[in-house]
């Protein structure tokens, strides 16, 4: 359908809808049909409002041009998590620093301290008193008694839920829209029709891209024309012995990510507050992170996969436990030691954070040198078969999960965090930039990045940030805040600000509601586990819906075949049969439709 | 925004609006880079719907159209003469179709259509065997295309009649989720 038949078709919808109006008829599908449109209207004006920040377009542009879809994506993904920062910070900002700095401009430092280069790397020292942390905020009421009080124990609680909250919502939102555009019904494997109809990456423009796409496409197909059938099933000894190999490097990747949490709890359980050796931890963490990982892909060379996705699948697997058991081992050493030793406590594990920030930056950095340029130098001067290197993917999507998840970790304890985060991920985002066009070549194989992208956004929801929710809430819950410093000086958990708050309020009568909700909904079991009882049964029940569905797209699948070889006619027969079928029949209604449109 | 353009009316903004994928913003630059191929020929003010179009030589001439193996199936395609000569309102449509947001169903039908060289609306091995030839720029032997055309037929004909009608392309392409990002022109 041409832009003007669209147009045509819009003019005289709108002047039936004129015309209707003035005959006041059949009120509610106009009401729904002009409550729609202007969803959609509203849904373009914030687009553009969107598109006013538009930031690195050309960049990305440029990157897509040159390197496809691939790439793209993990620009795209690195774009994403600065917004999260970028909200972050303004929250943070607007309802925390604000309101500190107003009312206590000038942090009380103690005699003695001040202010030296080293402090940029270790956050200890003279920052350890101002509003970096989160010793540096107050406990009280500030403002005047009457109306204008602004109470810091609320504002700093709230701010920190109400952004988990959204970031939750967000995460879960498009882990949802992606599992629903990507999902596919069968998998098949990257075949002839495929290749040579859905491989074909239309956003690459660069001219010598575009030639090696096409060089390595015709490799594909004459790899894909000389392969012989494989056997179907290997003979029992080989398939034990790969079991085997399989169980040993799995056993061996999870040993050594527990060996590196375990070594990196002793490593801390040691000297802690002279202020260069605080450095040595998040040097070594960093350094496992960086080093492990490539001993995981070491193991390419040994183990057999039947399926090249699965060891794409595994590498990841095993990345995201050796990080995670890391964090893991971190936290629980926060947790449980630091907490009870130092008086200051959260300001401690704020530092610590904005030390591992700084440090995983600094080996990202190095990461890059070492992994693109000298690799590059490498392929193309030394030893010229390995070639020029791909740029991996997974790999840098992973950092920047693990990175995210610090930050994350990082927003009660520091809530300028954020602002550390924020340049990291722009001088990272132009630094992978020049090293990709400068070092690396686009991808040989045409992969499945699209699934890719529903399995990173998973697991930033999953492992990173329900982590580091958990944690947080572990803290405002049942630890105990440290009595010197902070704005929950005193009370015996964060929780109790609220429940301080809760009282006074019970003593106005206008805000019994709230009061009525927070004892009879919030504390209580008995609503969690109703609400939970509820969610589970419908969990069940849309679960049979669609394993049913499934049996009948492959049902209606066979049927189609049946129909159209034993008769060979139009569609009348099909949309005959289709009749008798009734959930089915969208299915098949949506074929129709189709093809009448395209022969209309 | 405080300037006032007069490059088209609101009414004319809010049938863009309505009819594709982009805000007043990226209409705009699109209007930009349409002038910007002709600069004698295309006015700046759209205001009373001047209808200029832009022979196919000077559409495919733009940058991200330049080195794409399609690019002249695609002008075609859009063009409503069938030969390749967009209007502006074409051209937003062609962009419209391969932006990002545009839903899955509507960039099925278009790389359909694109595909189908004799324009007879099937695929038959023919248009497979062009389709392959743009892909590779004839550096397979005869042999090499007849094999893979054949088997991509095999695999993709559901209804056994040796040419892929819409509802075998339209199932295929549900295989395949990267069709949504790949099959995409940045503007």
């Amino acid at each position: 359908m041409s832009f003007d038949d669209k147009k045509h078709i819009r003019g005289q919808v709108l002047a039936l809808k004129s015309f209707k109006k003035s005959r006041h008829l059949n009120c509610f599908a106009d009401c729904s049909k002009t409550v729609s449109l202007a969803f959609r209207r509203c849904g373009a004006n914030m687009t553009l409002a969107k598109q006013t920040l538009e930031l690195w377009r050309g960049t990305m542009k440029e990157v897509g041009g040159k390197f496809g879809t691939g790439v793209l994506s993990y620009f795209k993904f690195l774009k994403w998590l600065l917004m999260f920062n970028i909200f972050s910070f303004l929250v943070n900002f607007g309802f925390i620093t604000i309101p500190q700095l107003i009312y206590h401009p000038t942090p009380d430092i103690p005699a003695g301290v001040s202010f030296k280069g080293l402090e940029i790397l270790t956050g200890a020292g003279y920052f350890s008193h101002t509003v970096m942390y989160y010793g540096g905020y107050s406990n009280k009421t500030q403002g005047t008694g009457g109306r204008s009080e602004y109470n810091m124990q609320l504002a700093y609680f709230f701010t920190v839920a109400a952004y988990m909250v959204l970031c939750g919502a967000a995460l879960i939102y498009s882990m949802a829209s992606s599992f629903r555009k990507k999902y596919v019904l069968a998998d098949s494997g990257l075949g002839g029709a495929w290749q040579l109809l859905c491989s074909w990456d239309f956003s690459v423009t660069n001219e010598k891209a575009v030639r090696q796409r096409k060089n390595n496409l015709r490799i594909q197909l004459k790899e894909s024309l000389s392969e012989k059938v494989q056997v179907a099933l290997l003979p029992l000894t080989e398939r034990l012995k790969h079991y085997g190999v399989f169980l040993g490097t799995w056993l061996l990747s999870t040993g050594m990510a527990l060996g590196c949490g375990a070594s990196v709890y002793f490593l801390f359980s040691g000297s802690l507050l002279e202020e260069a050796a605080t450095l040595l931890l998040p040097f070594v963490v960093s350094l496992i992170n960086l080093v492990v990982p490539l001993f995981y892909s070491l193991f390419k060379k040994i183990e057999h996969y039947s399926n090249p996705r699965m060891q794409v699948y595994a590498i990841i697997v095993r990345n995201v436990i050796l990080k995670m058991s890391i964090l893991g081992i971190l936290c629980y050493y926060w947790m449980k030691d630091v907490a009870n030793t130092f008086s200051c406590w959260e300001s401690i594990v704020g530092q610590a954070l904005y030390r591992l920030v700084i440090m995983d930056f600094l080996f990202i950095m190095l990461g890059s040198f070492f992994g693109e340029f000298l690799s590059n130098v490498i392929g193309t001067k030394c030893i010229q078969s390995l070639g020029v290197p791909e740029f991996d993917v997974a790999r840098n999507v992973l950092d920047l999960i693990y990175a995210q998840t610090l930050a994350w970790i990082g927003i009660y304890f520091s809530p300028l965090l954020p602002v550390i985060q924020i340049i990291k991920f722009f001088i990272l985002f132009y630094l992978k930039k020049v090293s990709l066009t400068q070092n690396c070549q686009p991808p040989r194989r045409a992969g499945r990045a699209a699934q890719m992208q529903t399995i990173f956004i998973a697991i930033l929801f999953f492992p990173s940030f329900v982590g580091a929710l958990s944690m947080v809430a572990y803290t405002v819950w049942t630890l105990p805040p440290s009595d010197k410093c902070g704005p929950f000086r005193g009370l015996n958990t964060t929780f109790s600000a609220i429940q301080i708050w809760m009282d006074d309020l019970n003593r106005v009568d206008a805000f019994q509601w709230t009061v009525w909700i927070y004892q009879h909904v919030i504390r209580s079991e008995i609503f969690y586990f109703l609400v939970s009882l509820i969610i589970l049964v419908f969990i069940y029940i849309f679960r049979q819906i669609t394993q049913g569905r499934q049996l009948l797209i492959i049902l209606l699948r066979q049927q189609i075949v049946n129909v159209s070889s034993s008769e060979l006619s139009g569609p009348t027969c099909l949309v005959h049969q289709s009749c008798c079928v009734r959930s089915g029949c969208v299915y098949v209604m949506m074929l129709l439709k189709c093809r009448s449109n395209i022969f209309s | 925004m405080g300037n006032k353009q007069t490059i088209f009316t609101d009414e004319q903004f809010e049938a863009y609006q309505d009819c594709t994928f982009f805000t007043r913003k990226e209409i705009l630059q699109l209007h930009g880079r349409f002038h910007e191929l002709a600069p004698h020929l295309v006015p700046l003010d759209y205001t009373n719907q001047p209808d200029i179009r832009l022979p196919l030589a000077l559409i495919v001439s733009m940058p991200e159209l330049k080195e794409n193996p399609f690019r002249n199936r695609i002008v075609e395609v859009f063009s409503e003469d069938g030969q390749g000569n967009l209007s502006f309102n074409d051209f937003v449509d062609m962009f419209s179709a391969l932006c990002e947001t545009a839903p899955r169903e509507l960039k099925t039908i278009y790389a359909f259509k694109i595909y189908d060289f004799n324009v007879d609306n099937f695929l038959c091995k023919e248009d497979l065997e062009k389709t392959l030839n743009r892909l590779t720029k004839g550096e397979l032997t005869p042999e090499e295309v007849n094999l893979v055309c054949s088997k991509a037929m095999e695999e993709a004909d559901l209804d056994g009649d040796s040419k892929l009608s819409f509802s075998d392309f339209e199932n295929m392409i549900s295989k395949a989720p990267d069709f949504l990002s790949t099959f995409h022109l940045r503007i």
